[in-house]
């Protein structure tokens, strides 16, 4: 009876330290981690949208609150010390799960600069081609709000994969609903 | 069709063993006898089948909901040990003629980097539990496919006038790598 | 059998993945290109060496029926360790490895010498034995790792190596190049140990062959 109480002892005792010492750790690792996704899952989906720009953005970036509570991450993009553009990420329903942009938006017509996958678990040759310029580089240029062909819009959907389409399209316009709540706030804080 | 689909992926084109590199150490160890192959096979899926169900569960109402997520390394490998124990026990009591095909193989299948990484894969591409369980279970069963191959091969290579330096392990890795170019050209086969 | 001796043998004697055929998964899988040999080996480092101490340091407390268990949970918080440390500063080699960085848990080498060495010794040895290990499995790792991108890629750590008009190999950083590499590294290891013994005059040792893992042998555990 004793080995077995001795047994339970030593193993909870073990997990319990092991559990201390990892949630210890994850709180010191957590600002660390998350300034080295940004900087190689977001960061080059900004590049993607913005090229040329004289600052960084994700150093840059700043935290901003919405009317309903919720908080969003914006990136400045600046050229010439002017800021040209800001790029805000959001999310949409894909066929394998949520489907992330980095969406750019031009500040000074509010149209589009472009956008730039950072999450997909779509089909490969299919829902995948989303991310590639063909379909995604539709968007350039583009006035808000964005939709499909087949709902009246100009976005060529990806032949096969309406849902992963549709999924990118919600993205975007997820994003421009942050970016038109938040645009006085931003030319505010970044100046024109 | 889609599941369909991933079934037969997972099975030829990412089989496990050859293309994910998962499970070598068994794959090259049990492989010298067809019969030991099959019963290391069948113990496996079994295993990956349950594993996964309980580490799905897991994962999605205990781990994640409570932002454990970073904990997931170290809770899926106590599930599948205390599983494998758990099902050992099990077979023996209730299901004896399977426990005597399968019995020896389960202690080992704890530190087999199939089941575990089965259990990490499904995680990492977000399947849902119907899907994760097809996976798990087409996995097995390319695990075995190529244990099964491997063995017949390794069984008439007993009987070949081999290089000193190559007998055993080196030509057993060097058929491995010819297995594994012939399953490349299932690539594009399915996506 | 000092401390001295406890490092060293990990280097050539007991080489882990060419002598011991140890944690092959690993080995075939990240080293298609010499860093990621690298960086999977300073990980195995890391979570060998301190599993190594923490484990000679608790073997006089823990059951021996449990020891197992107290090993793995030992063994997997310190690679839920690694994975933190990595994602915060090393972020692109973390999404290299992939899932094998997590699966470091189940590498034969942590649970071997954990069981054949760690739980006998004292904490000192015990350091020394995990740290030569490891810095023997990291060479192995990078020397694969480096000849497969040089022959796949023409490139040694990125640095292209080879002449101008150099055809790689491609089929060396995918899964067959892997096999076949560490077959022919796995022969040649056995030309060298058969003629280093009939050199010294011994007799031909066996051919070095999977086992030393335990996890395929058929033996019961106790």
């Amino acid at each position: 009876m004793g080995d077995i109480v001795r047994m339970i002892v030593v193993l909870s005792a073990l997990c319990g330290l092991s559990g201390f010492a990892l949630s210890y750790l994850k709180m010191v690792t957590a600002s660390g981690i998350e300034e080295q996704v940004l900087t190689y899952v977001q960061g080059p989906a900004i590049h993607r949208v913005f090229t040329g720009l004289d600052n960084n953005p994700i150093a840059d970036r700043k935290t901003f609150a919405l009317p309903d509570g919720r908080e969003v991450r914006v990136f400045p993009a600046r050229r010439g010390g002017l800021l040209v553009g800001v790029a805000i990420e959001d999310k949409g329903k894909g066929y394998g799960g949520d489907v992330g942009f980095m969406v750019g938006f031009n500040v000074s017509d509010d149209t589009l600069a472009g956008i730039g996958a950072t999450e997909l678990k779509e089909t490969p040759g299919l829902g995948m081609r989303i991310a590639e310029p063909a379909f995604s580089g539709q968007f350039v240029g583009k006035t808000l709000p964005v939709a499909l062909k087949a709902q009246g819009g100009s976005i060529d959907a990806v032949s096969g994969a309406t849902i992963s389409s549709t999924g990118a399209v919600t993205a975007v316009n997820n994003a421009a609903a942050v970016y038109t709540a938040l645009k006085p706030e931003i030319l505010k804080t970044w100046g024109k | 069709m889609e599941i369909f689909q991933l079934f037969i992926a997972a099975i030829f084109v990412n089989n496990i063993v050859l293309a994910q590199y998962l499970g070598n150490c068994p794959y090259l160890g049990c492989s010298k006898e067809k019969g030991v192959a099959l019963g290391m096979g069948g113990a496996v899926i079994f295993v990956i089948i349950v594993s996964t169900l309980c580490t799905w569960i897991i994962q999605k109402h205990v781990l994640v909901p409570y932002g454990l997520g970073y904990l997931q390394t170290i809770v899926f490998i106590l599930v599948i040990a205390s599983l494998v124990q758990f099902v050992e026990m099990f077979l023996k009591k209730m299901v004896p003629p399977l426990y005597a095909a399968l019995g020896i193989f389960l202690p080992l299948i704890t530190t087999n980097c199939a089941v575990m990484g089965v259990t990490i894969l499904v995680q990492r591409e977000e399947y849902d539990l119907m899907t994760s369980l097809l996976y798990g279970l087409a996995s097995g069963m390319g695990f075995t496919l190529a244990l099964l191959f491997m063995a017949g091969i390794r069984e008439r290579l007993d009987t070949c006038r081999l290089p000193k330096a190559l007998a055993g392990t080196p030509i057993a890795l060097i058929m491995a790598g010819l297995m594994s170019l012939a399953f490349m050209g299932f690539k594009g086969m399915a996506q | 059998m000092s401390v001295m001796h406890e490092f060293t043998k990990g280097l050539w004697q007991d080489l882990p993945p060419f002598r011991l055929v140890l944690g092959l998964c690993p080995t075939l899988a990240v080293t298609n290109s010499a860093n990621n040999g690298l960086g999977m080996g300073a990980a195995v480092i890391f979570v060998l060496v301190l599993s190594n101490m923490l484990i000679s340091m608790v073997r006089g407390i823990i059951p021996k029926k449990v020891r197992i268990a107290c090993f793995i949970v030992i063994a997997a918080s310190l690679v839920v360790a690694v994975e933190l440390l990595m994602q915060a500063y090393a972020y692109p080699l973390y999404q290299q490895l992939g899932i094998f960085v997590p699966l470091i848990v189940v590498n034969c080498i942590i649970l071997a010498r954990a069981e054949a060495f760690a739980a006998k010794n004292g904490v000192a040895a015990s350091v020394a034995d995990g740290l030569g290990i490891g810095l023997g499995y990291t060479l192995s790792l990078t020397f694969l790792g480096s000849l497969r991108e040089i022959l796949g890629n023409g490139t040694w750590f990125g640095a292209p190596v080879m002449w101008e008009g150099f055809e790689p190999f491609r089929i060396m950083v995918q899964a067959p190049g892997a096999f076949i590499c560490l077959g022919l590294i796995l022969a040649g290891m056995n030309v060298i140990n058969v003629w280093q013994a009939r050199r010294k005059g011994l007799r031909e040792p066996d051919p070095v062959g999977c086992g030393g893992c335990g996890c395929c042998s058929l033996d019961k555990k106790d």
